[in-house]
């Protein structure tokens, strides 16, 4: 009896635990991180490398994701728009959510989603096939030659996609209006540059730079984890999925709540 | 034997969760000799070659390099210890995404400031002398086992390291080329005299022509520290290890 009634606490404590490790981790992860970016001593080959892999990797999950976004934005709005013929919002509408919330986070989730779990794969792999080992006996510190440049390249890359993204959202959202509600994509384009918000575009691209390196700090911290071959690779990657869903959400509402725009 | 010691192991102990898989090891390994590591496959070579390079921190004990204590030295003080080793590891370790010429290159482009063309000279020169001169442009994942051992090889050595450290450096590899492999480390090994080499094998007929003393461990404890014609003395396991490779016991990984 007493044990089942401590088997549910047990675990929660466990989880707690871990929760702690790990944040407490990623942010000593993160210290080190920012020790060797100022002044900057890391290796410019491996980050022009890292760059180009990040970006081929994503750009295309990016653009389609985003394009989905301006479109949903526009049918979930046609219905009012329709009713109250205020087609003159219907930019504004789609610009305000897309850039400030929903863009970044749904961006933010595809590239954890398809950079991050590949990076923890990755340096997990690195780990147990004592690559890292090997760098290490070579004296060359693994946070230098491979973490930082991931930080880095990912850094740039969310920006750069966030502006790609968004870019590519209005797209979406202006063909969908065309095609499904009749509204001329110069109607949309002319309400959305009315409505000034580049306020809501910075913040999005200010959220977008903080998912950038929370998704590379944690998947970072969780492939060079891993212990105990591929399976340990395996339970990595998925932790560091869900880690970097839960992060994204939360620093989506931390920096909302600091920051915010258009009330 | 005045030689100075570069590597000195006093009452070393390592565990994994509860088991210790080292017990007060107490080694030296000077400039100027070969120690072969011997003993069962399991009972913790790998791992002391690690603590020798520090990259497993002992949980007793401790390692000194050149008299200074591994866990004292600070992330700094590591690096500079370490540019004076080079380790073969028993699973290659090889970068993955990197070509062999890359992976042989590597160690002399982050710490060597060569120019290229020395570089490319010394690195086809040592992939030449390991016999895989048509190898540069492969990536490790189309090597065979035998190759990446090789390759690891060349890495290890292509800085003409101080401290030279070999995990079964001819694991693998048909007679032929583990003659090859260990003409290669003698070779190494001459042209660097104050060079202090820890060879790892279970090729006791091989380890006879370089090694100039040797350890054999049992349960993660030295049983045996000594050249060859001490081993008079040394308990029957040892003898039988010597005696005949074919009655020694040979590990799996
Ligand atoms: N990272 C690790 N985690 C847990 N246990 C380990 C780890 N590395 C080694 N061990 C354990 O330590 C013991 C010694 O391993 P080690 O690799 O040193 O053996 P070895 O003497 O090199 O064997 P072989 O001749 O087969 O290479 C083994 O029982 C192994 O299970
Ligand atoms: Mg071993």
């Amino acid at each position: 009896m007493r044990r089942l009634l401590m088997a549910p606490l047990s675990s929660v404590g466990r989880s707690a635990l871990g929760l702690a490790e790990t944040i407490g981790g990623a942010t000593l992860l993160f210290g080190r991180i920012l020790r060797a970016l100022i002044p900057p001593r890391f290796d410019r080959d491996e980050t022009w490398r890292q760059l180009y892999g990040v970006g081929v990797k994503s750009y295309a999950i990016v653009v389609v994701t985003a394009l989905f976004v301006g479109a949903i934005m526009v049918i979930q709005t046609a219905f009012y728009v329709r009713r109250t013929g205020a087609t003159s919002l219907l930019g504004y509408g789609v610009g305000f959510t897309v850039f400030a919330e929903i863009g970044p986070i749904l961006i933010g989730l595809m590239f954890s989603g398809r950079v991050g779990a590949n990076t923890t794969a990755e340096l997990g792999t690195m780990v147990v096939t004592e690559q890292v080992d090997a760098l290490r006996a070579l004296a060359i510190d693994p946070i230098r030659y491979l973490v930082v440049p991931r930080f880095v390249a990912m850094m740039i890359m969310m920006g750069l996609l966030m502006v790609l993204g968004d870019g590519f959202a209005i797209i979406g959202a202006t063909l969908t209006a065309d095609t499904l509600i009749g509204v001329d994509p110069s109607v949309l384009i002319s309400s959305l540059l009315e409505s000034h918000l580049l306020d809501e575009y910075l913040l999005g691209l200010g959220k977008a730079l903080c998912f950038g390196v929370s998704i590379s700090v944690l998947s970072c911290w969780f492939g060079l984890g891993v212990r105990g071959g591929a399976t340990g690779v395996g339970r990595a990657v998925n932790n560091s999925v869900v880690a970097n869903a839960a992060a994204i959400f939360f620093i989506d509402f931390v920096v909302g709540w600091l920051f915010p725009v258009g009330l | 034997m005045t030689a100075p010691v570069a590597i000195r192991c006093e009452d070393l102990g390592k565990r994994f969760d509860d088991a210790w898989v080292l017990r007060g090891v107490d080694l030296e390994v000077r400039r100027g000799e070969v120690l072969g590591v011997i003993g069962p496959g399991g009972h913790g070579k790998s791992v002391l070659l690690k603590c020798l390079a520090g990259l497993l921190t002992p949980d007793a004990g401790r390692v000194l390099v050149d008299g200074e204590d591994l866990a004292r030295l600070g992330p700094l003080g590591l690096a500079r210890v370490r540019e004076q080793y080079g380790y073969v590891f028993q699973n290659y370790a090889l970068f993955d995404f990197m070509s062999v010429r890359d992976n042989v290159a590597f160690p002399l482009r982050q710490q060597a400031h060569l120019p290229d063309a020395e570089i490319d000279a010394r690195v086809a020169a040592r992939l030449a002398e390991v016999g895989l001169a048509h190898a540069l442009d492969l990536l490790p994942r189309e090597l065979s086992g035998g190759m990446k051992k090789r390759v690891g090889l060349a890495r290890a050595t292509v800085g003409d390291p101080a401290i030279a450290l070999y995990d079964d450096p001819s694991a693998g590899l048909d007679p032929v080329t583990s003659s090859k492999i260990f003409q290669l480390i003698a070779r190494m090994h001459a042209r660097r005299p104050d060079a202090a080499t820890v060879v790892v094998s279970h090729d006791v007929d091989r380890m006879r022509a370089i090694c100039d003393r040797y350890v054999m461990l049992e349960r993660g404890r030295v049983v045996f520290v000594g050249a060859e014609s001490a081993l008079g003395d040394a308990p029957e396991v040892v003898a039988a290890f010597f005696g005949g490779a074919e009655r020694a016991p040979t590990g799996g990984g």
